[in-house]
């Protein structure tokens, strides 16, 4: 099975974390449905060369907020998840990306209102005018 | 707590020109450990020590929850598949399916399909005499015959050397293949940085005979990287303060590439000193080789 799941090694993001935000995407976008069954941990390891330690914890922490399930002896699935869940989640990795923007924005010293007059822009390309 | 496939317990080896240890190592049972090291840093005769081939001067060592100072037990190396570096000329006149007649008696788990399976899969005749083969072949015929009796650990000294990158590639598949039921475990050395990073769970560094350290591997990339820095703040004197700094250079235009084993504490470092991270680069396998190499020198010198 394969995952649109990009890593980034130069991110000062640790490699669970990184897994976790874009697993957790795809979970709540509805782009991995409820009840599909994930790779083994050794498999995704292998995927994203990564190691099953790393995989574990993902597993783990996304099982813990509902996410996941994982069945004895079968395998890890997508869990049924809430709507209200799913709209708290949705937002998360758009966030993400936006703080990243920022964060570039810093590095060449962009203002507050440089970027947020950026951000306005992009908008307009995007939505149209 | 994980369980332990492989122990050494402050295991020393003295030889007129080389000392090995003294070795604290635990390997744990269900993953991939590499070890990684300089030539001649004492990977395969700790792997000889361990499958009890030489004997330790010191120290106490653990195989599959068997101590080898005990009495030898046939049925817990029958556990173990070995593939060493080097094979023996010895039986270079020998048919390779004569080898296999003979290292199968051995195994009771020996699954004579498995190995046809392996044999087909790296494209090798075990009709030909094994002094006849390329390099490539033997080694590929050598690997088939390790995993032939589905071993619970592997030992594996330098796998991929000789093969081409089809046959690297396969070998990487079928060992991945061999960890996905779980409970198995995988001890290799390597210097191959693809293949460590491909395979591995866990590195160990050796370095002169000694263990430097076992990381997990994820922790240890993310935490070995190179910041560059520059500005009216930035000297060399106070990036020298960096947590974790391990070295530091000239990048050109005032800028210092500065290198830290602890990059998270070192960011919060910089943020507090109000010092911008322009850049930042996680190291390769080979740069935290080369460093530790060079600490290790110094420390030796002193």
């Amino acid at each position: 099975m394969w995952l649109p799941i990009q890593i980034n090694e130069q991110s000062a993001e640790p490699l669970y974390y990184q897994i976790e935000v874009q697993l957790r995407a795809l979970i709540v976008s509805g782009q991995l449905e409820e009840g599909t069954l994930l790779p083994s941990i050794r498999e995704f390891a292998q995927l994203l060369k990564c190691s099953v330690i790393t995989v574990r914890r993902v597993y783990q922490d996304l099982e813990n907020e509902g996410l996941l399930r994982t069945k004895q002896g079968t395998g890890t699935y997508v869990a049924r998840i809430e709507q209200n869940a799913m709209e708290s989640y949705r937002l998360d990795a758009v966030t993400e990306a936006l703080e990243a923007a920022v964060d570039a924005g810093k590095l060449v010293q962009c203002t507050r209102e440089e970027l947020a007059q950026l951000f306005q822009d992009v908008l307009e390309r995007k939505f149209g005018g | 707590m994980t369980d332990t496939a492989v122990s050494l317990a402050d295991v020393e080896l003295r030889r007129p020109h080389f000392q090995l240890g003294p070795i604290d190592l635990e390997v744990p049972k269900g993953y991939v450990t590499a070890i990684v090291g300089p030539n001649g840093s004492g990977k395969s005769s700790t792997f000889r020590l361990v499958l009890d081939l030489i004997k330790p001067d010191k120290g106490e060592i653990n195989l599959l929850g068997q101590s080898t100072t005990q009495e030898e037990d046939w049925r817990v190396k029958s556990k173990v598949g070995y593939l060493p570096e080097l094979f023996s000329p010895h039986d270079d006149k020998l048919k390779a399916s004569i080898k296999t007649g003979f290292v199968k008696k051995w195994y009771p788990e020996w699954d004579v399909n498995r190995y046809q399976e392996l044999l087909r899969l790296f494209e090798v005749d075990d009709h030909i005499k094994l002094g006849k083969m390329s390099k490539g072949m033997r080694r590929k015929y050598e690997f088939a015959l390790t995993l032939s009796h589905h071993p619970e650990l592997l030992i594996l000294d330098e796998p991929s050397s000789g093969l081409d990158p089809l046959a690297w590639r396969t070998m990487i598949e079928v060992l991945h293949r061999y960890m996905e039921p779980g409970g198995r475990t995988i001890l290799m050395a390597s210097h191959i940085v693809e293949e460590v990073k491909r395979l591995a769970d866990y590195i160990v560094f050796m370095i002169h005979g000694r263990v430097l350290g076992v990381y997990e591997k994820d922790e240890l990339f993310g935490s070995w990287h190179a910041f560059y820095v520059h500005g009216e703040k930035v000297s060399r004197k106070l990036v020298q303060q960096l947590p974790g700094q391990c070295g530091i250079e000239e990048a050109g235009g005032g800028m210092l590439r500065v290198i830290t084993r602890q990059a998270p504490d070192a960011e919060t470092w910089c943020g507090q000193e109000g010092i911008t991270i322009t850049h930042r680069q996680a190291l390769q396998l080979d740069d935290i080789l080369a460093i530790l190499v060079e600490q290790e020198r110094t420390r030796l010198r002193s």
